[in-house]
């Protein structure tokens, strides 16, 4: 990885449009990364393996005494061997869910990574904005079964509902950094971190905050949580027999996600704050745009439109034109219906552009993370912008007519990108786009 | 039916597992909040494995007056002879 210092001024002048009036505000950029992923953890193993296309995804194996027959999709993208003692000593990473676990350690090598000294900043400038769309589902179904199978309701665990609560993550990350600045979970299924990294970036152009945590962390492959995506026909059921090819983002061949799990955090910074401590910039959050289809909880719109809408309101919040943007991380989970319409949509906003613009899912290596996969896809973006790579979408081998562009390829590709979208869309038609950039003084 | 010394070894050794320390640093007159350094959801924890340990249920009217360890005995062995 290339690593640069922040130099130059601190503040631009940005007009925000007619109705609003010029206004300096703080620029932020990402100065640390965290991962935990079924490629591994911390980020120079998931990157390393994400450059070489490898594929995180295996035979379910998370279901001990379950008949994994009786599921019709067998395969996951699984954190194994997971121990969170190995990363994180002291009992407040014991009594959190795994998705929670798996936030505090992506965001413990995030903060080293920034090289923050957290005991030196003022904790009410230091916020949390945390994604998650499932929260602590380990624990649910545990605890369900004293209820409902053993009929034990006063067995049920005392630490149950700090554990299961959707921000016991975003709670546990405060505690865990000291940090009393903002704190919100942000659930909106599998766009839930992007927009976490969305609005840790406006907290700091409010002001609000001079570092904003910004983290996404789900881990629902449990009985309950995977019986009904395979219920909902979402998840892939033709490659149990070959599970590093069942997530195929715009292949002919695609047939239902493939569900993972996971944590990535960012930390955002004001740009001010990044330069006073002569901090490493990997990219610069420069837009984002947050809407809803208002159509259906499942299906996107057929016609891509309301996706297009994002990408156009988040680019010119970034003040990019769509000529501008070398890449795109796909939200393209591999489901029939998501991938076609994500694309039609990337042509309506990119027109001639979307022919040379690269794409790339990284879902085709994790599987589809849910609350974590916005922040995954944005840790990407940053580390796509620093090493001028953009590592290959698995399983490409039969393109879809309808998906096909030539940026998108089953190989790495090296090329300078200076701007990167993320796109993430979450059920109960949610959309999300987060601009990343090149920092550039 | 337990002796009250054997009952008082098994709260302690609960209490030690829970707290993963040496039974023999716990002591009876030790404060389950100041001494040990429970708080309020932890003391409820350890309680709930005391409830399954020796097999009662813990009212929460009866929760007040479980302050020491000693209490703790003391109570279990008041409810382990009425049963």
């Amino acid at each position: 990885m290339r690593r640069h210092q922040a130099q130059g001024p601190e503040s631009y002048r940005e007009s925000r449009g007619s109705h609003e009036k010029s206004a300096l505000r703080p620029r932020t950029v990402v100065t640390g990364l965290g991962v935990v992923s079924a490629l591994g953890v911390g980020v120079r193993q998931f990157w390393e393996a994400a450059r070489a296309g490898r594929s995180g995804v295996s035979k379910l194996s998370a279901f001990e005494s379950m008949p994994m027959e009786a599921f019709r999709s067998q395969v996951a993208g699984q954190v194994h061997d997971f121990s969170v003692g190995h990363y994180i000593d002291g009992p407040l990473a014991e009594r959190v869910d795994r998705f929670a676990q798996f936030a505090m350690v992506a965001t413990k090598e995030a903060v080293a990574d920034s090289g923050l000294q957290l005991d030196r900043e003022d904790p009410r400038r230091v916020g949390v904005m945390m994604g998650a769309g499932m929260g602590g589902m380990l624990i649910a179904e545990q605890e369900y079964h004293r209820v409902y199978e053993n009929l034990k309701p006063n067995r049920v665990v005392p630490n149950f509902i700090p554990q299961v609560t959707l921000n016991s993550a975003s709670g546990a990350l405060a505690i865990m950094c000291g940090a009393k600045g903002p704190n919100v979970t942000i659930s909106t299924a599998c766009s839930s971190s992007a927009h976490a990294i969305g609005l840790a970036r406006e907290a700091i152009r409010a002001g609000r905050a001079d570092v904003v945590i910004a983290s996404g962390a789900d881990a629902s492959i449990v009985p309950l949580t995977f019986a009904g995506f395979c219920s909902l026909r979402a998840l892939s059921t033709t490659f149990n027999d070959s599970p590093a090819r069942a997530s195929r983002p715009f292949s002919r061949t695609r047939d239902g996600f493939v569900m993972g799990e996971g944590a990535g955090t960012l930390i955002l910074e004001s740009l001010d704050h990044a330069r006073k401590r002569d901090a490493y910039i990997y990219a610069e959050v420069a837009g984002y745009a947050a809407t809803n289809e208002a159509h259906h909880m499942v299906v996107p719109r057929e016609d891509g439109l309301e996706i297009a809408h994002t990408m156009s309101m988040a680019l010119r919040n970034a003040r990019v034109r769509p000529a501008q943007v070398d890449y795109i991380n796909a939200h393209a989970t591999s489901t029939p219906i998501g991938d076609v319409v994500e694309i039609k949509a990337i042509r309506h906003v990119f027109r001639r552009r979307a022919t040379q613009v690269a794409i790339n899912a990284t879902k085709s290596l994790l599987g589809h993370t849910l609350g974590a996969a916005g922040a995954l896809a944005g840790i990407v973006c940053a580390l796509t912008i620093d090493a001028g790579l953009i590592h290959p979408t698995l399983n490409y081998d039969d393109p879809d007519p309808d998906c096909a562009l030539p940026g998108i390829s089953a190989r790495a590709q090296e090329r300078p990108v200076g701007v990167a979208l993320l796109n993430a869309f979450g059920f109960g038609s949610n959309n999300a786009t987060v601009v990343f950039k090149r920092y550039l003084t | 039916m337990a002796t009250d010394i054997d009952l008082a070894l098994r709260v302690r050794s609960a209490l030690a597992e829970y707290l993963k320390r040496d039974v023999t640093t716990i002591k009876p007159a030790d404060a389950l909040r100041n001494d040990l350094g429970l708080d309020s959801l932890t003391t409820i924890e350890l309680l709930y494995r005391i409830e399954a340990e020796f097999n009662v249920e813990v009212p929460d009217a009866d929760l007040p007056g479980l302050v020491t360890v000693a209490d703790v005995t003391a109570y279990l062995q008041r409810r382990v002879t009425q049963a």
